[in-house]
């Protein structure tokens, strides 16, 4: 219940299988078309058909038995508001979120609605390669501004900074300046990655394959740890050093793609075979890779990898080595960094507003400690996604590519074919004489024991019009037990027929109704009767009595009044309806098959019907009378 | 129940604006409403604050009436769309060179502006929802069919791309509207509905 009052929900169907099965699958596909024989029990039963049809014939399956409960926990899964919904023409079925599947259409920037092409989405680390930052403490988007802006020269030149609207925060703050307005991103990169290492591109790739292949990696060992550690264990020592002097990053990313390359090339060049999973890109967890493990450990208790690396014999794999040189991505944690860290977080010039907060530091690279090491957050992308059925694969929804464009190729939203459901309160004509003024009941605050009206539209979007069966039990499930009446359960919405047929049928036959429908206030709902109908829509009254809470009164005669109140859970005062629709038209057969079938004569319509839960949220019942 | 009735809360324009007696519009020739726009009592509509003559002209004095007789517009409000009790609408400012400017303040079709909320941003797009005690900072950007949950804070200069939802302080995506989103009379479709109730008994 995140919605005001009063609201309506729709439930879709696939929360009822949650496995997929197939006879159930198959049943569901026959369904649209309807069988003769169930449509006259259909329409005997008035309100509680579910209930009376559960005592009729047992071998129906369980859940037809029962009636939709909205707070069983399962009914969160299933509950969507209309608008959410998409719906499938082949299954003939509402789709909810569950039950598609999305693919990506194009990949955009949030901030400056810029497309990504999707071979640069990778490169660029999923986020906007253009001047769109987020600010690094507060998120807010980033402006570009010269500091003269600020100051209130009127050069529009000079050292450009990102500066946070919201939070004042810019990159001053971290001591770093732009030479120009543009291509921010890069000169970001550069200043970040510049300090040492190999920043992440195809050169330092090959620099460090390079490297690599100068030093074999089955070279033995004992030398390596010999000659090259202690020296690379004083550079790593003097860069760590250097860590605590002003420009302390390393580079976190490109010692991450050092590392990343290191392990590639040792791949490559230790596996068997050049189409080693291994050294594919997602080849890690493949039966081949798992393979190669096992007869790398099956053959490590003789050394003979040490000295059998350049022959690559199948019989005994080469062993990879470990990173060993800063160019590599190796690092080395220096003993004293954690106390330098305690001593700075502890010293007064930090406090608590220097270091930088969890979610702050969830963003950042992990060495990231304090607020003023936090880099501006390039925006990350969103994406534009085509929607299609999980069980027929077609697509519900296609937008169009462009960013800024709101338009779909495809759209096949539940709204076109389901009717929408919109509920209002009736004015309470009865509890005041003016039947004008009638004040229209507080939703927020409904008294129990006290009938009030509702008043549901159905508006049909289809071009062909619809009869509708509407079922509750007359009893909500729940603890609070508020009686609903549907005053006219079957009734017939007219078809979305063009507006100009509106203009002219309001011009003649209807207009009796429009006006009986404009002294709506004078109305008394009566049951069996349509309350007001429209070209496309019918509204029928629902008659509500809420039920009293457990625990507010005593005397109520509510049994172990004691016991329910313990079990009171939050929005158990809620009034929520299920409403069980059941519709019926007779389609026009657009499929082929169907035209197969039958010899395609111009009249042949297809009678279909659909039947799903809603929900009505009424309002919340007060606790005292 | 018609129109025209002596004093009623609401003046009914020719082009079907209906606007509390208890609003407060300023500088009512900077305004432009697309018609059948409501504006209900104690909103504040900033059309005073419009984009001085800018500085290039005023070098140039040989032409100061060609300005004064069409009148930069501040603020412009498209069709169907529902101003809120107290919310404000003010026309962004920005610093530009040394010079505080105003620009103008777009408003689009079929847009719900929540109450006690806080316009200041460059555009509203169609279809766009502003929850109540929402606050819209100067020159952000909503397109169409957005949703700024109530009590967001919408950073400065904030593009919030259309179908999405943002919400908190400062505003972050929080969301997506449905493919149904503005569908007339559903959720974000309803603002036809929301304009024929206002001025009725």
């Amino acid at each position: 219940m995140s919605r005001p009052f009063p609201y309506t929900y729709i439930s879709c169907p696939c929360a009822d299988t949650p496995v997929p099965d197939p006879a159930r699958k198959r049943r569901s596909r026959e369904s649209p078309q309807k069988p003769p024989p169930e449509r006259d029990t259909e329409a005997n039963e008035g309100q509680d058909d579910a209930k009376q049809s559960a005592d009729k014939d047992d071998e129906e399956d369980e859940d037809e038995e029962q009636t939709f409960d909205p707070r069983s926990p399962r009914s969160n899964f299933s509950l969507y508001p209309p608008e959410q919904l998409l719906y499938c023409e082949d299954c003939h079925q509402i789709k909810c979120p569950r039950c598609i599947t999305e693919e990506i259409v194009s990949w955009y920037c949030p901030n400056c609605l810029f497309e990504t092409p999707s071979s640069m989405v990778r490169s660029d680390g999923g986020r906007c390669g253009r001047n769109c930052f987020n600010c690094p403490v507060c998120t807010a988007p980033l402006a570009v501004s010269t500091i003269e802006n600020v100051t209130g020269n009127a050069s529009g030149q000079g050292p450009w900074v990102l500066s946070c609207g919201y939070c004042l925060w810019t990159t001053l703050d971290i001591g770093i300046k732009f030479d120009k307005p543009t291509n921010i991103r890069s000169q970001l990169q550069k200043m970040t990655d510049s300090t040492t290492g190999p920043a992440f591109d195809a050169r330092s790739r090959q620099g460090s394959r390079a490297f690599g292949d100068l030093k074999s990696p089955l070279s033995n060992f004992a030398s390596i740890d010999e000659q090259a550690n202690p020296s690379e264990r004083d550079t790593e020592q003097s860069t760590s050093k250097e860590d605590q002097t002003p420009t302390p990053h390393l580079g976190a990313e490109a010692r991450f793609a050092a590392l990343k390359n290191f392990y590639r090339t040792q791949i490559s060049e230790t596996s068997n075979s050049p189409s080693d999973p291994l050294s594919s890109e997602f080849g890690f967890s493949s039966p081949g890779a798992l393979n190669r493990l096992m007869s790398l450990y099956a053959s490590s208790s003789r050394l003979s990898g040490l000295y059998g690396g350049t022959k690559k014999t199948k019989s005994k794999p080469p062993v990879m080595r470990e990173a060993l040189t800063a160019s590599e991505g190796l690092r080395i944690a220096s003993g004293d960094a954690d106390s330098a860290l305690v001593e700075r977080i502890a010293s007064p010039d930090c406090g608590w507003d220097g270091v930088a907060s969890l979610s702050q530091r969830t963003e950042q690279s992990p060495d990231v400690r304090f607020v003023d090491e936090l880099l501006p957050l390039p925006v990350l992308l969103r994406t534009k996604r085509a929607k299609r059925c999980k069980s027929c694969k077609h697509i519900l929804v296609k937008p169009e590519t462009k960013p800024q464009s709101t338009r779909f190729r495809i759209r096949l939203i539940a709204l076109s074919y389901i009717p929408l459901p919109t509920l209002r309160p009736l004015a309470q004509s009865s509890a005041t004489s003016i039947s004008g003024l009638a004040p229209a009941p507080d939703l927020n605050a409904l008294s129990p024991l006290r009938p009030y009206h509702v008043l549901l539209t159905l508006k049909n979007h289809m071009f062909d019009p619809v009869r509708i069966t509407l079922a509750t039990p007359s009893v909500t499930p729940g603890i609070v037990a508020t009686k609903v009446t549907v005053l006219c359960p079957q009734f017939e919405i007219g078809a979305n027929s063009d507006v100009w047929d509106e203009a002219l049928q309001n011009a003649t036959a209807p207009l009796s109704d429009r006006i009986t429908g404009m002294r709506g206030g004078e109305k008394v709902p009566e049951a069996g009767k349509v309350w007001e109908k429209g070209r496309n829509w019918t509204t029928v009254v629902l008659e509500v009595v809420p039920g009293t809470l457990p625990g507010s009164q005593a005397e109520d005669g509510q049994a172990g009044n004691t016991d329910i109140a313990a079990t009171f859970q939050k929005d158990e005062d809620v009034l929520e309806i299920p409403v069980f629709v059941h519709m019926e038209w007779d389609a026009e057969a657009q499929l082929e098959q169907q035209n197969v079938g039958k010899a395609s004569k111009p009249d042949d319509l297809v009678a279909r019907e659909l039947a799903y839960w809603m929900v009505l949220g009424v309002g919340r019942i007060q606790a005292a009378l | 129940m018609p129109p025209k009735a002596a004093k009623g809360e609401y003046i009914e324009t020719d082009t079907g604006n209906k606007i509390s007696r208890r609003s407060q519009i300023h500088g009512t020739q900077h305004i432009i409403l697309g018609g059948k726009t409501v504006i209900q009592a104690e909103a504040v509509i900033r059309g005073d604050l419009y984009r001085l003559p800018s500085t290039a002209a005023s070098t140039d004095p040989s032409n100061p009436p060609a300005q004064s007789n069409a009148p930069s517009v501040a603020i412009t409000v498209g069709r169907y769309s529902y101003i809120s009790k107290s919310a404000i609408l003010r026309p962004p400012s920005r610093l530009h060179r040394g010079v505080h400017s105003f620009y103008p303040l777009k408003i689009g079709d079929h847009v719900f502006v929540g109450e006690s909320a806080v316009i200041e941003a460059a555009s509203l797009g169609n279809h766009v929802h502003v929850g109540a005690g929402a606050t819209l900072g100067s020159m952000a950007i909503i397109k169409d069919f957005a949703v700024v949950l109530d009590g967001a804070v919408v950073p400065p200069g904030m593009v919030v791309p259309s179908w999405c939802v943002v919400g908190g302080q400062p505003a972050r995506i929080v969301g997506e509207v449905g493919e149904g989103y503005g569908v007339e009379g559903a959720e974000g479709g309803m603002a036809r509905e929301r304009y024929r109730v206002v001025g009725r008994p």
